[in-house]
C-alpha cells in the first residue's frame, strides 16, 4: 500500500484555504518548492499565505498546475488546446493570473500569460491596443500625441 | 489585492507593478517596439530605458532576423523574415549633410549596420533605434591627400563583430602602407579608441575579397580567400575575445577554384557559403553544422549540402 499523497495547505487573501497534493505545487512553484526543501513549512499546522492571490485566481492556479501534473505526458497540440481554454479570461483575469504566477514563481505559467499578451499586442494599431489594456489616460501631452501622430501615422 | 467589479474602468497601469509592464515589454519582438512607445509615456519612457535595449537582447526569446536594403543614400528598408507576419520597415539613413552622399554598406552585426562614409569616416548605425555614430580612421590612410582611400577596395581586410567578454562592439581594418607594410587597426565602440594590432597579422596574410565585410558569427570574424585553391585552412577567422586569427578549412567538393560569387553567409545560425559552380550552373551551399574554431578535427563534421537550383 502506497503512503497517502501528502498535502499542503494554501491561504488566499480572502483567508480561504485550499488543500492542494504537495507534489503538484512543488514542481511547478520555486517558492513553495523553496518553503517545503527549506523546511519552512510544518505538514502538522503549517498554511502558506498568500495574502496578495484572491481565492477565484488561486483556484485556476491551482487547476493549472494540478492539470500540468497529471497530463504532462499528454501530446502538445492537448495541452495547448486546453492552456487555450485555461486562459480564456477577461484581462483582469489574465492580469491577477500574471501576479500569482509571477509571486508564485510558476515559470511555464508564466511564459505562458506573456504569450498571450504579447500575441494581443502583436500587430495591432495604437489605439486598439489602448482599447484591449484600457488606457485612458496615456500620459502624453496632447502636442507630443499630435507629434507622434504626424509622424507615425501609419502606427495609429 | 483588493480588486472589485469597479476594476473594469482601470487600466494595465493600475492593475500591474511597472517590473511586470516591463517584462511584458521585453517579450515583444523589438520590431514593435518602435510603435509601442506610442501607447503610453509610461510604455515609452520604459522602452527608452538604456538597461531595457540591453535586457531585451538577452531575454528576447526569439531574434529578429531581417535583411537590411538600402535603396539610395535617403532610403533603406528592414524585410523581416520572422514569422508569419514578414513586413517590411522603412528606415532613414543616418546622413546629415545635404546629398550626393558617398557611401558604402560594409556589413552589420547584432543589429548595427556599418557603413563607410566618404572621406574616411565610419558610420555605426542602428537602423530600428535611430541610433548612430560616426568615427574618423583618416589615421589609417597612408597620406592624408589620398582621398580615394576606400576600406572596400583600399583595406585588406575589414570587419565588424562583438566582444562579449567587454561587451563592445570592434571594427578590424588591416592595410598594406607604402613601405609594404601590414598594419591591423582594432576599432573599440566602447571606448571610442584604436588599437594597434600589428603583431596579430598572420603572415602571410592571404588575399581576401576587400569588397566583402567579414562574417560575425560565434565570437569571431570570418573571411574567405579571394581565391580558394584549397579547402585545407581557406577560412581566415579572427576571434574577438583573443584578438588572434586562425584558420578553418572550407568544403572540398566541389573544386572551388571553378566556382563564382562566392560569399560566407549565415544560414540557421551555422556558418554557410554558397558558391556558384561555372561547369554545372548550379547554385551551392555549404553549412558548418557544427561550430568548432579551434579543434581541425571539425572536419568531419561538416556536412556538404547541394542545393540544385
Amino acid at each position: 500500500m502506497g503512503s497517502p499523497v501528502k498535502k499542503i495547505m494554501l491561504c488566499s487573501s480572502e483567508k480561504e484555504i485550499f488543500s492542494v497534493e504537495e507534489q503538484v505545487m512543488v514542481q511547478h512553484s520555486v517558492i513553495i518548492n523553496n518553503m517545503i526543501e527549506d523546511g519552512s513549512y510544518n505538514h502538522e499546522e503549517s498554511k502558506i499565505p498568500l495574502d496578495c492571490v484572491d481565492s477565484k485566481t488561486l483556484k485556476k492556479v491551482i487547476d493549472y498546475c494540478t492539470h500540468h501534473t497529471h497530463h504532462h505526458n499528454d501530446n502538445q497540440e492537448d495541452l495547448e488546446a486546453w492552456d487555450a481554454q485555461f486562459l480564456n479570461v477577461d484581462s483582469n483575469g489574465l492580469y491577477d493570473l500574471l501576479m500569482a504566477a509571477n509571486y508564485l514563481e510558476i515559470r511555464n505559467l508564466l511564459d505562458l500569460i506573456y504569450g498571450t499578451i504579447k500575441n494581443m499586442i502583436k500587430g495591432k494599431k495604437i489605439d486598439e491596443i489602448r482599447r484591449i489594456f484600457n488606457i485612458k489616460d496615456h500620459g502624453f501631452t496632447p502636442e507630443e500625441e499630435e507629434q507622434n501622430r504626424k509622424e507615425y501615422p501609419h502606427f495609429y | 489585492m483588493e480588486k472589485k467589479k469597479n476594476d473594469k474602468s482601470k487600466s494595465i497601469h493600475d492593475n500591474l507593478p511597472l517590473d511586470l509592464i516591463q517584462r511584458i515589454l521585453l517579450r515583444v519582438p523589438i520590431r514593435h517596439l518602435a510603435r509601442l512607445r506610442c501607447v503610453s509615456k509610461l510604455w515609452c519612457s520604459l522602452i527608452s530605458d538604456p538597461d531595457f535595449a540591453e535586457l531585451h537582447f538577452h531575454q528576447s526569446p526569439t531574434a529578429t532576423n531581417a535583411c537590411f536594403f538600402m535603396e539610395n543614400p535617403t532610403m533603406a528598408y528592414l524585410v523581416y523574415l520572422d514569422d508569419n507576419d514578414a513586413s517590411q520597415k522603412e528606415v532613414c539613413p543616418p546622413f546629415k549633410k545635404k546629398p550626393p552622399y558617398d557611401f558604402a554598406v560594409l556589413g552589420s552585426c547584432r543589429g548595427f549596420i556599418l557603413l563607410d562614409q566618404h572621406p574616411h569616416f565610419l558610420v555605426v548605425w542602428n537602423p530600428l533605434t535611430g541610433f548612430s555614430k560616426r568615427i574618423s580612421y583618416s589615421h589609417i590612410v597612408p597620406c592624408r591627400k589620398y582621398l580615394d582611400f576606400r576600406l572596400t577596395y583600399s583595406a585588406r581586410l575589414h570587419g565588424f563583430g562583438y566582444d562579449a567578454s567587454q561587451d563592445d562592439y570592434l571594427v578590424v581594418i588591416a592595410w598594406r602602407d607604402w613601405e609594404i607594410q601590414y598594419h591591423l587597426e582594432c576599432l573599440s565602440l566602447r571606448t571610442n579608441s584604436w588599437i594597434n594590432l600589428d603583431v596579430a597579422i598572420p603572415k602571410p596574410l592571404g588575399v581576401f575579397d576587400s569588397f566583402s565585410c567579414g562574417l560575425f558569427l560565434k565570437g569571431a570574424i570570418h573571411w574567405l580567400p579571394f581565391t580558394l585553391t584549397a579547402y585545407r585552412d581557406a577560412i581566415l577567422i579572427f576571434d574577438m575575445k583573443e584578438r588572434t586569427f586562425s584558420r578553418i578549412s572550407g568544403p572540398e567538393q566541389p573544386v572551388m577554384s571553378a566556382c563564382s560569387y562566392r560569399r560566407l553567409a549565415l544560414l540557421g545560425g551555422c556558418l554557410a557559403l554558397y558558391y556558384r559552380n561555372y561547369d554545372s550552373c548550379n547554385t551551392h551551399i555549404w553549412v558548418m553544422k557544427e561550430y568548432k574554431v579551434h579543434s581541425s578535427n571539425s572536419l568531419q563534421s561538416f556536412s556538404a549540402i547541394v542545393l540544385i537550383q
